[in-house]
């Protein structure tokens, strides 16, 4: 298995970077107590249809790429070292790996070649008042009516949950969990944005009372969905390794061009040694999302296993450079008009979305420190 | 080193490679690691030699020093299979750092003078590079070499060296320039270890044992030939490594540290500490830094194998791992309580005191071969192109 980044990797990783320089990059944080940042509708239909990022690991037949979850890595790496707003992360990633294994024909032609096109944005609905991203079994609960499924309860968390046109949502169902399509636009359902900490990264409260919705597959969707978590850890993992390496280039070059003392504050050893600490991380975490980017996807314990060591990893790494960078800064580092702070907002928010540090090492203990675990 | 074969010839399937190796292991490994540090040293050596006898011995090596003159892939999987079967590394410090040098800097005459009998483990090698006044600050040294005729007279003091008590030669750094030369005025100089002059006084390290010793130069008479590359030409050579052997050797390094952690998991387990949420965090924190190391090797050795370099990860693995080793240690010290304070001489000992003892020795991990505040300098120098510090000299 390789961990470098093969030709066709790095092209893809060089398109990105060059698509989201030239487009994405000016973009300053809103006002404060504006809510969350827009994203460019323009922008989003060119990185979706004309790129084709969001039909990366979306099988061919159904107009996607039919690549996998490390090409996916190399784009949320970019995209998290550039701090793109767009619904990318909830369309592509969220919802559209949810669709692409669910298991049923009709729901994948029905969903994913609009979100290939870019003309559908859609995300993922699992977590519930009580924050478990799990939450297994939900209390939201699906009964079958007159004219069929309607779902009753609050699913909270949402990544883009205001804006999505179509909403996954699971439920609670005679024969287990249940996977469901509910259109924004569905009676009964309302939502609400949250005050959250990211401005880049919005959350949304749905409630749903009797709404409509489809049924994804049949029978119990604990199992396709806990794959599916751990393909959403390792993509997410790979966006948190590129805000991290962002952090530190961003520190690396205010400390060689900011003067104290008649010399650059990075030619002194308590900042290199800050920067220095932050490269072993940021390498350190890299390693751990390519490597969750090689086997997630493939049966198997060591996929679980790899999501949880690149998500605990890579979060810490994340926030640590995030706030390391702000101290690099000072006080201009302070300020509400340097980005430093969305990057702190982003590490924290997605520290603590989809399962904290803490709760990935209490799901790595259980895989690992079982009786007749291999050592 | 593939440039030694005259012919290119195809390498060994890597499967068969394994296959075979793995079998040489099983016939022929050394057998338990015993306890008592003269009988260890013997086993070592004879171990060493048993490698180099069969053919097994210096996977980086060319043939005609007793190498195995390995592809790079083909030395990967010789570490992994060193460290699945458990046998000992060399001794000394030889083969890991003075080889390299003398293979690409030495004269024919010297590479079939020392290498073999290096490799075989017949001749201990010993680093002489540190001095009490010469640490971090290395060009600084001040053990001088005089020319006189075709010898050098050596007189100094080097420290920390380790295994010098054992040692046979000692690869040592000296001053032939003026003292404000510094790293200009450095010749690389191989020395005797049992030529008159030559004084090793043991030091006790923190654990109580002789990792290290002080050698003293007394008017030590050297052959020019002894020295490798030119005069004052020393500091340049310091660091030459072959190929990307310690790429693969970190794979044998993040295997030891995996069969530390499943020691130490199956320790907790059997004293019950493993049901204590905060022991398991911590726990499931040693095992994602340990696969992560494990990742680092891995992604090094696929940097090479595509892109002919190592790449940024490999300058940040020995931090990582340094941290790592001294963490481990003192976090089963700790959680083990008043029973981790026992060493060997008690019965009650957890373990004949290793973790304790782990827990003192990693202390030199963040020490020994360059500071980790001096691999921070470089990484932010060197990596990350920080400037340098303008109060320091010029390396």
């Amino acid at each position: 298995m390789s961990l470098s980044l093969g030709e066709e990797q790095e092209e893809l990783r060089l398109l990105v970077r060059t698509f989201l320089d030239d487009k994405a990059t000016s973009h300053r944080p809103p006002p404060p107590g504006t809510g969350p940042q827009k994203y460019d509708g323009g922008l989003w239909r060119q990185l979706s249809g004309q790129l084709g990022l969001t039909g990366l690991a979306v099988p061919e037949r159904f107009g996607g790429a039919g690549l996998g979850p490390a090409e996916l890595g190399v784009v949320l790496e970019e995209m998290g070292r550039a701090l793109f707003p767009s619904p990318f992360f909830a369309t592509a990633v969220l919802a559209g790996q949810t669709v692409t294994h669910c298991g049923d024909e009709a729901a994948m032609e029905r969903w994913l070649p609009d979100i290939v096109s870019g003309a559908l944005t859609a995300t993922l609905a699992t977590a519930e008042p009580d924050g478990s991203w799990a939450a297994d079994p939900p209390a939201t609960v699906a009964d079958r009516g007159r004219d069929g499924w309607v779902l009753s309860g609050t699913k909270t968390y949402v990544v883009d949950g205001h804006t999505a046109d179509l909403l996954l949502v699971t439920a609670r169902c005679p024969d287990g969990v249940g996977l469901f399509g509910v259109p924004a636009t569905a009676p009964g359902l309302t939502r609400t944005v949250l005050d959250a900490l990211d401005p880049t990264r919005p959350l949304a409260r749905i409630r749903l009372g009797a709404t409509p919705a489809s049924r994804i597959g049949t029978g119990d969707a604990s199992e396709s969905l806990a794959a599916v978590r751990d393909l959403v850890r390792a993509a997410l993992a790979a966006e948190q390794v590129g805000g991290a390496a962002a952090c530190l280039d961003m520190a690396v070059g205010h400390a060689k061009t900011r003067e104290q003392f008649g010399r650059p504050i990075g030619s002194f050893q308590a900042i290199k040694h800050k920067c220095a600490q932050l490269l072993v991380e940021v390498e350190c975490a890299r390693s751990a999302a390519r490597f969750a980017g090689s086997v997630v996807g493939s049966p198997g314990t060591e996929a679980a296993i790899a999501a949880a060591v690149a998500r605990s990893y890579c979060s810490e790494a994340f926030t640590h450079a995030a706030k390391e960078n702000i101290q690099i800064h000072g006080g201009i580092g302070f300020t509400w008009e340097h980005r430093a702070h969305l990057y702190l907002r982003r590490a924290k928010s997605s520290e603590l979305l989809f399962g904290t540090p803490r709760e990935e090492r209490a799901r790595l203990a259980r895989l690992t420190m079982s009786e007749g675990a291999a050592p | 080193m593939t440039t030694a074969s005259a012919l290119p010839r195809t390498p060994e399937p890597l499967d068969v490679f394994r296959s075979r190796l793995r079998d040489f292991l099983t016939g022929h490994g050394p057998g338990r690691r015993p306890r008592d540090p003269e009988e260890r040293f013997a086993w070592t050596r004879a171990w060493q030699a048993t490698l180099f006898d069969h053919g097994f011995a210096g996977p980086s090596w060319p043939e005609e020093y007793g190498g195995m003159d390995l592809p790079f892939a083909h030395q990967v999987v010789y570490q992994e299979e060193l460290a699945r079967a458990r046998v000992p590394g060399p001794v000394g410090t030889g083969l890991g750092i003075a080889a390299p040098t003398i293979i690409k800097y030495g004269t024919d005459e010297q590479r079939r003078r020392w290498l073999p009998s290096m490799l075989r483990g017949d001749t201990v090698w010993a680093q002489g590079y540190s001095e009490p006044e010469a640490g971090s600050d290395l060009p600084g040294l001040r053990t001088t070499a005089r020319r006189d005729g075709d010898t050098y007279v050596v007189n100094g003091q080097k420290v920390w060296t380790s295994h010098a008590a054992r040692a046979d030669v000692f690869f040592t750094l000296v001053r032939t320039g003026t003292r404000a030369s510094r790293q200009r005025g450095i010749t690389y100089l191989v020395v005797d270890a049992h030529a008159p002059g030559v004084d090793v006084r043991p030091l006790r390290d923190l654990t109580g044992g002789h990792l290290f010793a002080e050698v003293f130069f007394d008017d030590v008479r050297v052959p020019v030939a002894d020295r490798v590359g030119e005069e004052n030409g020393g500091w340049p050579l310091v660091r030459t490594s072959l190929g990307h052997e310690r790429a693969a050797g970190a794979m044998n390094q993040a295997a030891t540290y995996r069969r530390v952690l499943g020691e130490l998991r199956q320790l907790l387990a059997e004293r019950g500490a493993l049901e204590d949420t905060e022991v398991r965090d911590r726990m499931a924190d040693f095992e994602i830094r340990a696969r992560i190391m494990h990742y680092n090797g891995q992604r090094t050795i696929s940097d090479i194998l595509t892109h002919g370099e190592p790449g940024p990860v490999s300058s940040v693995s020995r931090l990582h791992i340094s941290q790592f080793e001294q963490d481990i240690h003192e976090f089963a010290v700790d959680v083990l309580g008043p029973a981790g304070l026992l060493g060997p001489g008690s019965e009650e000992a957890v373990q004949r005191g290793r973790w304790l003892y782990g827990f003192l020795r990693t202390r030199a991990s963040t020490i020994g071969a360059g500071t980790a505040e001096i691999q921070r300098n470089t990484l932010a120098e060197q990596v990350l192109g920080l400037p340098r510090d303008p109060g320091m000299p010029s390396v």
